[in-house]
């Protein structure tokens, strides 16, 4: 029997969407050319996490309401910890920078709580005294990634997905009507009326399949992780978001202290971005600065042990928002890629928005701005 | 298997026993690196080096492939521990 729907993409995005379908009742194949998680879901940083203004607001806070539902549902646990994210300002410039934006995001109705040094020290004792204070996001938390991602493939596959790793997707056979009918993968034809391309930083590549250009390009992020501690840390601990760079150089490299301990006790440390295409491999400057940004903040970090360091990409477009859409060009062809930083906290939003499209329900969100033609279309002058 | 050799730890730093990783090969593993995403063998202090041959060897073993067939796992820098102090500083003047 074919397939309703074919999800192309083995991350946490495209399994979160082969677990929504499935559980709309669609007859779900996933194709992943790799192992699953063997991208960017495998080396990214922990956060689920809020994003200020827009139609990102939406997005993470509608898609953190949705992990906590779903987390206790899946079959491998994926160690969600509603720790919240904390801002912390080293400057006298950056405090009055995070009460700017505690006014403006309390206006906005997002729960937040701006802390002065002590209370930033009752919460998180081992932050550096020359912290000045801080920006407390309490609905914020981390995950463990990987297992995030088994959970909603296994959970798919009790609701009677199919998934096959090792078979990429070699084309999509477009009808004389622009009708999605088949996908192939090397010489077997699978008939579909569906396809949803969930490929992350590779989503180029199948969109060009049915003659579509998404414009996306990988940013390579580091990470550090330490050994094992006893637990030290319970908020996420940044400086800046990823749209904010501390400092910027001619390769486009930003920096910033992110530092989160996971509920193994690894301390993971980031967070940098760089527009280096499809290199992955580690950049020992990166990991020094890196390092060297977080000790300013987490100074007892110093004694501890680095045992491994690791670069994954984050699809990123030129808006930083992803792409969830059906494009009007090619019928029964979904987009749901793009997530840059943010694909950990919004996959299963987006898994939401593609099984309420793909089913023809109402979404939950507008999708105006998340549409491929915004990148496109000529504004009206 | 030999009933004894499931609680045979493999991974000592992550505490990963014979049984757990032949589950995960069961649940679809074929490489020394998706065994580590489902069970966290290698992944602790020692990054592997204690346990990933022996981890190569139950994947041939239990999915029939031959040793040397088999991917061998990713290798990340720094290749043993080292003092977040020393890493903030390495290369530095």
């Amino acid at each position: 029997m074919s397939p309703d729907v074919v999800v192309i993409g083995g991350g946490i995005v495209g399994t979160s969407c082969a677990f929504f379908l499935s559980g709309a009742g669609l007859k779900v194949l996933l194709l992943e050319r790799g192992a699953l998680a063997s991208g960017t879901s495998s080396a990214c940083q922990n956060g689920v996490a809020h994003v200020d203004d827009g139609i990102g607001r939406l997005l993470t806070m509608a898609s953190t309401r949705l992990w906590k539902t779903i987390a206790p549902q899946l079959p491998v646990d994926p160690e969600l910890d509603g720790t919240g994210h904390l801002f912390l300002a080293i400057t006298e410039q950056r405090m009055q920078e995070l009460q700017r934006t505690a006014r403006l995001l309390d206006d906005a109705g997002m729960p937040c709580d701006m802390l002065d040094a002590q209370e930033v020290r009752e919460r998180e004792p081992h932050v550096s005294p020359a912290v000045l204070g801080g920006l407390f996001f309490p609905e914020d938390g981390k995950l463990q990634p990987i297992q995030a991602t088994f959970g909603f493939a296994k959970a798919a596959q009790v609701r009677g997905a199919e998934l096959r790793t090792g078979t990429q997707a070699t084309g999509i056979e477009v009808g004389p009507a622009g009708d999605v009918l088949a996908v192939r993968t090397g010489n077997e034809r699978i008939p579909t009326g569906a396809v949803v391309d969930a490929a992350g930083v590779w989503s180029g590549s199948i969109a060009r399949m049915v003659g579509l250009d998404v414009p996306l390009i990988p940013r390579k992020g580091h990470i550090v992780v330490t050994e094992q501690l006893p637990h030290m840390l319970d908020a996420t601990l940044l400086e800046v978001t990823a749209f904010e760079p501390v400092s910027e150089d001619a390769t486009g490299l930003v920096l910033g202290m992110c530092v989160a301990q996971t509920r193994s006790g690894n301390v993971l440390i980031g967070t940098s971005r760089q527009v280096v295409g499809f290199d992955c491999s580690v950049d020992g400057n990166v990991v020094r600065q890196m390092t060297e940004r977080c000790l300013r903040f987490v100074p007892e970090l110093r004694y501890v042990h680095a045992i491994r360091s690791y670069a994954g990409l984050r699809p990123q477009t030129p808006d930083y928002m992803p792409i969830i859409d059906a494009p009007e060009q090619v019928k029964g062809f979904f987009i749901a890629a793009g997530h840059g930083g943010e694909g950990i906290t919004m996959a299963p939003i987006t898994g939401k928005l593609i099984s309420q499209m793909v089913t023809g329900q109402p979404t939950d969100l507008p999708l105006r701005d998340l549409a491929l033609s915004r990148f496109t279309t000529v504004p009206q002058a | 298997m030999a009933e004894a050799d499931k609680d045979l730890l493999i991974c000592r730093c992550e505490e990963v026993t014979q049984g757990e990783i032949e589950a995960a090969i069961r649940e679809g593993a074929r490489s020394v690196n998706e065994v580590k995403r489902w069970t966290r063998a290698g992944m602790g202090l020692c990054q592997g080096k204690t346990c990933r041959r022996l981890v190569e060897r139950i994947v041939a073993q239990e999915t029939g492939q031959k040793p040397e067939e088999i991917q061998p796992s990713t290798h990340r820098p720094p290749t043993r521990p080292i003092e977040l102090e020393v890493l903030a500083t390495l290369g530095e003047d």
